[in-house]
């Protein structure tokens, strides 16, 4: 099981050479000049622009401050923002408790409703129910992300209001006001976690479905075992575990910063600061928050891998062998 | 986007294997086809037919997208002179025109420019669906050449590629997207070509490790020894024996990645950095109309309804046509 | 009639006639400033809405979110008149004369005077806050790193500022700036200037502690320690208010009442400027109550009209005239590229296109009425402005289709293709449709070309690759050299026109000498005129603001130069 572990930490490197690489490159294509950009109107005198410029290590050829950038990251210091002077990992730190509170909140409702659904559709299935998860999913997961939130900021938001008098609604905007920071992360959460766990119930239910067609639960069925004891004790195992695949990557998706709900809903977290950096072509940003992000989604990833153990005994005991 | 296939992707990929088979998992079945006969006498597209016609979800949806297509095609034609022109304004008459309610003259009333809605949105179908099968066209041509070098030479080509694509698959997909758009030059931006470009680099990884799993499914067939015993190239292997295994996947797979394209590409026009007007587009009418939420939410609701019906029409298409493939799958 | 209806009539006329009576009696509140009929109430925190500053040093403070919060703190050797632009007031000089050209300055400090920790406000700390303005090797005190201020060009008028800039110069300090004794300050310029009283108004040019800059400012936290805070962070200064606490960014900034200040003392205990991304979210929370002064969010301003009430200045807000929508001094132009480009060249094509534009259009469409057409492109708040000075800049669609044969290219036949520059991350979009849309009916060919980011949009300017492209300008000073020097003196860095008139440079030059500031206006007005025949860029429209204050508000000031008057501000919810 180490090695399993190991061997994922090994894999890990050249994917974050290879991203980090391919951002760096990117980044020396773009066009804007984040320097400039934060002088905002008024013209920056040539010796404060070289200087500033300087500072920064603009000036640099583009893999010297790959270099650079490698050798701040070994010693933990992510750099500072161009745009405000901030040390990244300050930002970071501000940002992200929003972006985890915000996926966190998704994950759970994915996590209940995506299985719950799921299972409900494959048990009764061809039922007036299974029609029903069928239909829902498929317009979930058709719906653009950004117009969910937006209609939801509508209903709950300003025509709830106007429809009780102004004395029950839930906040569109932002993280702070009048009620506690959980309630303007309510509309939100369900917007993020809307088109994921459609697509998680899906899978559960067709990995149900496979499953449930394969000989050793049908002996199950045979030998007299219930409904439920069949679903929970044999299918379950198996059929979880491209269900918790799934989760697991979509978790580290939305870790990555849901940009467009963090966007629709001004949630200050990681997605809304990595798209103003872009912007801004705020570089020490940019690459401090995507470094970040990498090493989030490699740490659920090993988690998602360790627990497959749990699930499916064949890998605890070495049978099968990551890619 | 196309979470589904790429969770189950992952899931082959961490090693599980089909319990009955020893093989790895491939992805799941469709709801009720099993136990079905299949048709032995009739041929792979015959029968993938008649599963299809019997598919009535699948059918509306066909009939759907081709209403939508023509209509876009054919817009040119009938909208401006019915409705008016989705993207002229005449400054005279702006102010009192801006922002009505829908009406006989305007079924779903004007944006707050003055223009017809009813007219942006089949003229925002355009970008919407050129984008959709271009950019996954893209992705296919792509997917298919780096797919099939990696499955068939196995080796270093092989890793190489893979390797290539995990850095895609690991780099957060809109993140790249972003980026991609920014380094457009400016004479290009807002055009249709950038955005098929990106979506369209995006996409290859999936589609490749589909087709490479296919190729690799196959190669381990006796049947291919014996052909290449008797002395086939690896050209004649390709497409006499591979393709037709690889295509029922790649063909479910495109028609649900259109579907992802055009939600892609609304939600990079609602950003800012995708379509740019005068061209009509749909995830660009959003954030144009989101200020005029409590006064007018039509504004921000034919949009989304465009996306939802046109996005969901490809999705239960590309169910049919899995099911409809789904037995010679399993064969 | 029924017994029945009678009642009913004369019940409802008696309603109707004791409401009139009612109405007739309710007391009329002025509406400005020192007009309410209430007495002032002392205390209370004001609660301000703000976008995230960039720099709350002195030193730096350029965008309007910054400035705000600083000239709170800071008191500068003069300070515009919130409601009257031709006045300057005495700040934290109590007088100040200038030499027969206006080439020397002199101001005398008022020796009682403190910054908020006790020590006294000297000529030096004026000099001294000049030279890290002017200095390219300053240090921000909040990343220790080496970052020249971006507002240096407020100091270009002083003797020894170029010096100073040269590429690898060693000087430190400004030649022009003496401290004759510890309370009077002598400026010697490069030119005369007659409007430098203005200059030394703005609130960036504060004096501050060379001691607390470079060692940093000890304060106490919550808990009581003594903690000790970069001085960009938490700066102190010689105003009306101080920082309680350092900048908490992203959230607030926290000022409490100086009660060490030599001036008039505010009626306010403090001011919270409470930090928002977007401004809608802002509106938002005011409507709930929460906040005291906002921006009006997109879109809602007569929805806040109707509910608010209209200052009836456009500045002063006080309760039932919470709306204020005076217009401030910001010009909203198309540029025109006078040189490179054929056809743009010529004033009769610059003249059709101008006559062509639907200004009112685009400010009751984009705008709902918040902004006003532009006839000149001097705002209207600054002294010198007149209108009719510049003839063409107003809609007249026929005359355009006229002016346009004039300029040889009759139905646009023959024109060249004309290209609409903007950044595309500014909300321009709309604005430049709409132009297109009128230009298109002169037969013009228009295309409309976005660059991705203003610095980008900036430098293509600065390259003549635009041919018309927005932009806009806003005042650093309440006068009306601050228009016409920049953007039309031949020299200026910001004259992207490329307009040269070695006439206007030299009228400009002799206005600038003029010490009687009546006489030098007039002369002013006269160089906007020629300036205006001319017609450079097209003026679009004026600013105005789109401000709204709560209603337990008071006689707050919100100025043409959107700084907010804290000192007069009381607040008292209604009863």
């Amino acid at each position: 099981m180490f090695q399993y572990i190991f061997r994922r930490l090994v894999q890990f490197v050249p994917v974050f050479f290879g991203v980090t690489l391919l951002l760096f490159f990117v980044t020396t294509i773009l066009p804007g000049d984040p320097v400039a950009l934060r002088a905002g109107e008024k013209k920056l005198p040539p010796a404060v622009y070289q200087a500033m410029r300087h500072q920064y290590g603009l000036d640099k050829p583009w893999y010297q401050q790959y270099a650079d950038y490698l050798g701040a990251l070994a010693k933990g210091d992510l750099g500072t923002s161009i745009a405000s002077g901030r040390q990244v990992t300050d930002i970071f730190k501000d940002v992200y408790p929003y972006t985890v509170k915000l996926a966190g909140g998704a994950i759970a409702l994915e996590i209940i409703f995506g299985i719950a659904v799921g299972i409900v559709a494959a048990v009764k299935r061809y039922s007036i129910w299974d029609t029903l998860a069928t239909l829902t999913t498929s317009i979930l997961v058709a719906l653009p992300v950004f117009w969910l939130g937006i209609m939801l900021q509508y209903f709950f938001g300003i025509w709830l209001k106007n429809a009780t008098g102004g004395a029950f609604y839930l906040p569109i905007s932002g993280v702070s006001g009048v009620f506690p920071t959980w309630v303007y992360l309510i509309l939100p959460s369900i917007t993020l976690a809307s088109v994921s766990t459609a697509y998680a119930a899906r899978v559960m239910r067709s990995q149900l479905l496979e499953v449930s067609g394969q000989d050793y639960v049908r002996t199950a069925h045979a030998k007299g075992l219930s409904v439920s004891r069949v679903l929970w004790s044999h299918e379950m195992k198996n059929a979880l575990i491209p269900v918790v695949t799934f989760i697991g990557l979509d978790l580290g998706a939305m870790l990555s910063g849901a940009i467009l709900t963090e966007s629709v809903f001004n949630i200050p977290g990681l997605g809304w600061t990595i798209y103003h950096s872009i912007r801004a072509y705020d570089y020490p940003v940019l690459f401090g928050c995507v470094t970040l992000m990498l090493f989030a989604v490699l740490f659920i990833n090993l988690i998602v891998d360790v627990s497959y153990a749990f699930l499916d005994p064949r890998i605890r005991y070495g049978s099968a062998a990551g890619e | 986007m196309s979470n589904e296939m790429d969770a189950l992707q992952g899931a082959a990929n961490h090693g599980v294997k089909d319990p009955r088979t020893g093989l790895p998992a491939t992805p799941p079945s469709g709801p009720d086809v099993k136990g079905e006969a299949s048709g032995r006498n009739r041929t792979l597209m015959g029968d993938a037919w008649y599963r299809l016609s019997r598919n009535k979800l699948a059918l509306v949806a066909l009939a759907w997208l081709m209403i939508i297509t023509l209509a876009a095609i054919s817009a040119s034609l009938w909208v401006p002179r019915i409705y008016g022109d989705p993207v002229a304004i005449d400054t005279a008459t702006v102010a009192t025109g801006a922002l009505q309610s829908p009406s006989v003259a305007h079924p779903m009333g004007t944006d707050d420019l003055g223009r017809d809605m009813l007219s942006r949105i089949v003229y925002g179908a355009r970008a919407s669906l050129s984008v959709g099968f271009m950019a996954v066209f893209v992705s296919v041509v792509i997917g298919l050449i780096l797919g099939s070098l990696s499955g068939f030479y196995t080796g270093w080509p092989d890793a190489l590629i893979m390797r290539i694509a995990d850095v895609f698959l690991a780099f957060p997909y809109l993140l790249f997207a972003l980026l991609l758009l920014s380094v457009v030059p400016k004479e290009y931006r807002g055009g249709i070509m950038p955005v098929v470009l990106t979506i369209g680099v995006l996409g290859w990884p999936s589609i490749a490790r589909v087709f490479r799993s296919s190729i690799l499914s196959v190669k381990e067939n006796d049947y291919v020894d014996a052909a290449r015993a008797l002395g086939a190239s690896d050209l004649r292997l390709m497409t006499r024996h591979i393709m037709p295994n690889a295509v029922a996947p790649i063909v479910v797979y495109s028609t649900m990645s259109i579907g992802s394209a055009i939600l892609t590409e609304a939600a990079l026009s609602y950003l800012g950095l995708g379509i740019l007007p005068p061209t009509p587009s749909w995830g660009r009418m959003i954030s144009d109309g989101q200020q005029y939420l409590t006064s007018n939410p039509g504004l921000v609701l034919w949009p989304g309804l465009a996306i939802l019906t046109t996005v969901l029409a490809f999705t239960l298409l590309g169910d049919g046509v899995r099911d409809a493939l789904d037995v010679k799958m399993k064969d | 009639m029924t017994h029945r209806l009678r009642k009913v009539i004369a019940v409802s006329a008696a309603c109707a006639l004791s409401l009139g009576i009612l109405a007739g009696c309710a007391p009329k509140t002025a509406d400005t400033g020192a007009g309410t009929t209430s007495a002032v109430v002392k205390g209370g925190t004001l609660s301000y809405y703000v976008g995230e500053p960039a720099y709350i040093d002195p030193y730096n403070t350029q965008e309007s979110e910054g400035t705000q919060v600083e000239q709170s703190v800071f008191d500068s050797l003069t300070a515009f008149d919130p409601l009257d632009a031709t006045k300057v007031i005495p700040a934290a000089a109590l007088s100040w004369s200038a030499n027969a050209d206006a080439s020397v300055w002199t101001f005398k400090l008022d020796p009682k005077a403190t910054f908020s920790d006790g020590n006294p406000v000297k000529a030096q700390d004026f000099i001294y806050a000049w030279n890290r303005i002017a200095n390219p090797n300053t240090l921000n005190t909040s990343t220790k790193k080496v970052e020249g201020s971006s507002i240096g060009y407020h100091l270009a008028p002083v003797k020894g500022y170029d010096e100073m800039q040269a590429e690898g110069s060693k000087v430190a300090e400004m030649s022009g700036l003496k401290a004759v004794d510890d309370y009077t300050l002598e400026v010697t310029l490069k030119a005369p200037f007659g409007d430098f009283e203005y200059v030394v108004g703005h609130p960036a040019l504060a004096p501050v502690e060379k001691a607390l800059v470079d060692g940093g400012v000890k304060y106490k936290d919550a808990a009581g320690t003594e903690q000790t805070a970069a001085f960009g962070d938490m700066p102190v200064g010689n105003g009306p208010f101080k920082l309680s606490e350092p900048w908490k960014r992203g959230q607030y900034i926290k000022v409490v009442r100086n009660d060490a200040y030599a001036g008039v003392k505010p009626n306010i205990d403090g001011i919270d400027f409470r930090i928002f991304q977007d401004p809608n979210t802002a509106y938002t929370e005011f409507e709930a109550g929460t906040l005291d002064f906002t921006q009006i969010g997109e879109g809602k301003i007569k929805d806040a009209i109707a509910k608010y009430g209209e200052a009836a200045d456009g500045y002063t807000a006080n309760p039932g005239k919470q709306a204020l929508l005076g217009s401030e001094n910001s010009i909203y132009y198309l540029d025109v590229n006078n040189k490179d480009f054929p056809a743009l060249k010529e004033y009769k094509f610059r003249k059709a296109i101008s006559l062509a534009i639907n200004r009112q259009a685009i400010c009751d469409v984009v705008f709902q009425g918040t902004r006003v057409p532009a006839d000149n492109i001097v705002p209207p708040g600054i002294a010198g402005y007149a209108p009719g000075l510049w003839p063409d800049s107003k809609y007249d669609a026929a005359a355009a289709v006229q002016a346009m044969t004039d300029a040889g290219f009759p139905g646009g036949k023959g024109a060249p293709e004309i290209s609409l520059w903007y950044n595309a991350d500014g909300g321009h979009q709309k604005i430049m449709e709409l132009v297109k849309a009128d230009l298109d009916k002169l037969g013009l060919k228009v295309k409309l070309s976005p660059t991705p980011d203003f610095a980008t949009y900036l430098k293509q300017l600065g390259a003549g690759k635009v041919q018309i492209g927005r932009l806009g300008w806003s005042a650093d000073y309440p006068i009306i050299y601050n228009f016409l020097y920049p953007l039309f003196n031949s020299k200026s860095a910001d004259n992207y026109s490329k307009f040269t008139d070695p006439a206007v440079d030299s009228a400009i030059d002799a206005a600038e000498k003029i010490s009687d500031s009546a006489a030098r206006i007039a002369a002013f007005t006269e160089v906007d005129k020629t300036i205006g025949a001319q017609l450079p860029v097209i003026p679009i429209m004026f600013y105005r603001h789109h401000h709204v204050a709560a209603a337990r508000v008071h006689d707050l000031t919100y100025s043409a130069m959107n700084l907010a008057d804290f000192q007069k501000v009381w607040l008292q919810a209604a009863k």
